[in-house]
């Protein structure tokens, strides 16, 4: 039973609604691994942002270059349009419209405006903080901190929208009696003589094509780019063999930039008495790896370890594993792994984090090594 | 007579056994070896190491050290043709000479595991005798 095609009338282009379904999933998946905010599920939720960046692109494209409803100048009204739309809907009187109603309009301007906050504050972050993708060689870790906040801000901003823009949906449904869900799923909605038409527009493909090839083209090569430029304060060089050897010999070796340097002076002055073990060294060794620490300490780098790793604490000052910082960073471990004999306690921090050595620690290089099987 | 050479050959066994372990050693472990052979002979002039004295004592209980480590073999474990652990959870590797050629070829090495874990396990300085006759043990296996 096909309803009249004279009766329908065609609203949403099937690239609307790929964005529109797209978005939806992308923006769940990235709300979702943005709220849990779990090392592994990193990968997925700047997967899901980088999506989120291409449909924004190609729907603001389309917006200038797309079908009659797709256009920005189809829903977008000024302000005074819009408190009169309000008006008369709070008087009953409002019209239902062929496409996206003032409100919804302004809806989807708000949703795409801090969907861009969110991106561009993400894509700052992962620089500031984990001194990666094209913001890391201009972002500090303290502008990636603060810039998180936002991003969080953001985040709750786009869930309250995103309520707003249900509620609205459904009201719209209920006052013109068709449902906007199945609309935008199928693309059309029944012609009525009480709605009015927007000036008919028409689509230009060829040039949504080439704009969207040249902005998401341009993107991808700037990020390339600024992606692949030397970034201060993450450290570069190999562990010095001497160090690693000697300070790895009991325990995987400490990157240096995980302390300061007056951490480091003081654990190297109690070497005869090292947490329990005797780790003394021959002087000219002890001299040479220590002058090592105090020039790559924590004051050297912007890293996350370095930042958060620094403060130590009163109770315990030579440990690492001590510090506030490393006690909030794992927090959401699980106490009982530390204990595996694969791992071999909290200090051995390369068996757990792939970067260690390299002063990196990317939640990305996590991996917890499984308990082994003794036969 | 008889009881007096068996004695004598009961006592110079382990010697011998050593001598005949040491003897297929490499240049650098000779080279480590009679450096402190002749430390033990500066304290003691009639010295002879002993792998059977290197093993009591490298199996051997110890009071003066950490609590948690009373023996060599806290860390190493008892075979030594596997890797042991240290306190702070990284395998050690194998101590036997045979499995690790790595072992006993820098005497730089081999002084600072000595002073450390001599510390470590008896409180104090190993002496040149102990020290030679540990050597020895490992080096015979
Ligand atoms: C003889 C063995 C040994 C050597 C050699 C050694 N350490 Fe350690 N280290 C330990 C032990 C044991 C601990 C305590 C581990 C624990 O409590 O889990 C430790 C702990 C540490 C910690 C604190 C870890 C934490 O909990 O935050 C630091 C820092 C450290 N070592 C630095 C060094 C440096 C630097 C060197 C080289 C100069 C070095 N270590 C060499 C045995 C050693
Ligand atoms: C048992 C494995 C394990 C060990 C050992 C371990 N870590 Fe971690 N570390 C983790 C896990 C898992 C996380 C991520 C926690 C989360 O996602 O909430 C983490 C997070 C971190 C982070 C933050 C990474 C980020 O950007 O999110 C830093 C920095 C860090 N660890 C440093 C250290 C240092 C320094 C040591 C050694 C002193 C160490 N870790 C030892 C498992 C370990």
């Amino acid at each position: 039973m096909r309803a009249d095609p004279n009766k329908r009338i065609p609203v949403w282009d099937r690239l609307v609604r790929t964005f529109h379904w797209g978005l939806v999933a992308a923006v769940t998946i990235a709300l979702a691994t943005g709220f849990l905010e779990t090392a592994s599920l990193l990968d997925l939720h700047v997967a899901a942002g980088v999506l989120i960046g291409v449909l924004l692109a190609l729907r603001v494209v389309w917006g200038f270059t797309g079908t009659t409803y797709a256009r920005f100048a189809s829903f977008v009204v000024s302000p005074p349009t819009l408190s009169r739309h309000v008006a008369a809907m709070l008087r009953g009187t409002a019209k239902p419209h062929v496409g996206h109603n003032p409100l919804g309009g302004w809806m989807i301007l708000s949703l795409m405006t801090t969907l861009t906050v969110l991106l561009v504050t993400g894509v700052a972050v992962l620089g500031g903080v984990l001194k990666d993708g094209p913001l890391a060689p201009f972002a500090s870790f303290a502008t990636g901190r603060q810039l998180k906040e936002l991003h969080e801000l953001a985040a709750f901003t786009l869930l309250a929208l995103i309520g707003l823009h249900v509620t609205g949906i459904v009201v719209e449904s209920l006052r013109t009696r068709e449902s906007l869900i199945v609309a935008m799923l199928r693309g059309w909605k029944h012609r009525r003589a009480d709605a009015e038409p927007a000036p008919p527009r028409q689509a230009m493909p060829a040039l949504a094509g080439i704009l969207s090839l040249l902005v998401l083209l341009s993107a991808g090569v700037a990020t390339a780019h600024f992606s692949r430029l030397p970034v201060a304060g993450l450290p570069s060089q190999p562990l010095d063999t001497v160090y690693a050897k000697e300070c790895g010999a009991c325990h995987s070796p400490h990157h240096p930039s995980i302390a300061t340097a007056a951490t480091w002076a003081s654990v190297m002055r109690g070497l005869d008495r090292h947490f329990g073990d005797n780790a003394s060294l021959d002087a000219p060794v002890a001299t040479r790896l220590a002058a090592y620490l105090a020039d790559n300490g924590a004051e050297h780098w912007d890293t996350q370890a370095s930042n958060r790793l620094a403060r130590s604490a009163a109770t315990d000052p030579l440990r690492i594993t001590a510090t506030d910082g490393w006690q909030r960073l794992h927090r959401h471990v699980d106490k009982t792994v530390f204990d595996r004999k694969s791992v071999g306690g909290r200090v051995n921090c390369s068996r757990c984090h792939g970067d260690a050595e390299a002063g990196r620690f990317d939640p990305r290089a996590i991996h917890i090594p499984e308990e082994k099987q003794t036969p | 007579m008889k009881p007096i050479r068996t004695l004598v050959l009961a006592a110079l066994f382990p010697v011998v056994t050593a001598a005949a372990a040491l003897a297929a050693m490499s240049p650098a472990r000779q080279a480590i070896f009679d450096e402190y052979l002749s430390a033990a002979r500066t304290a003691e002039a009639r010295f002879e190491a002993s792998t059977v004295r290197g093993e009591t004592f490298f199996r051997g209980q110890h009071t003066g050290g950490k609590v948690d480590t009373p023996s060599c073999t806290s860390c190493h474990t008892s075979d030594l043709k596997k890797p042991g652990k240290s306190r702070a959870g990284k395998d050690i590797e194998p101590m036997a000479a045979s499995v690790n050629s790595k072992r006993y070829t820098d005497a730089a090495d081999v002084a600072k595991w000595l002073k450390r874990n001599c510390s470590d396990v008896l409180g104090r300085e190993c002496t040149a005798p102990e020290k030679a006759d540990v050597l020895a043990y490992l080096l015979s296996l």
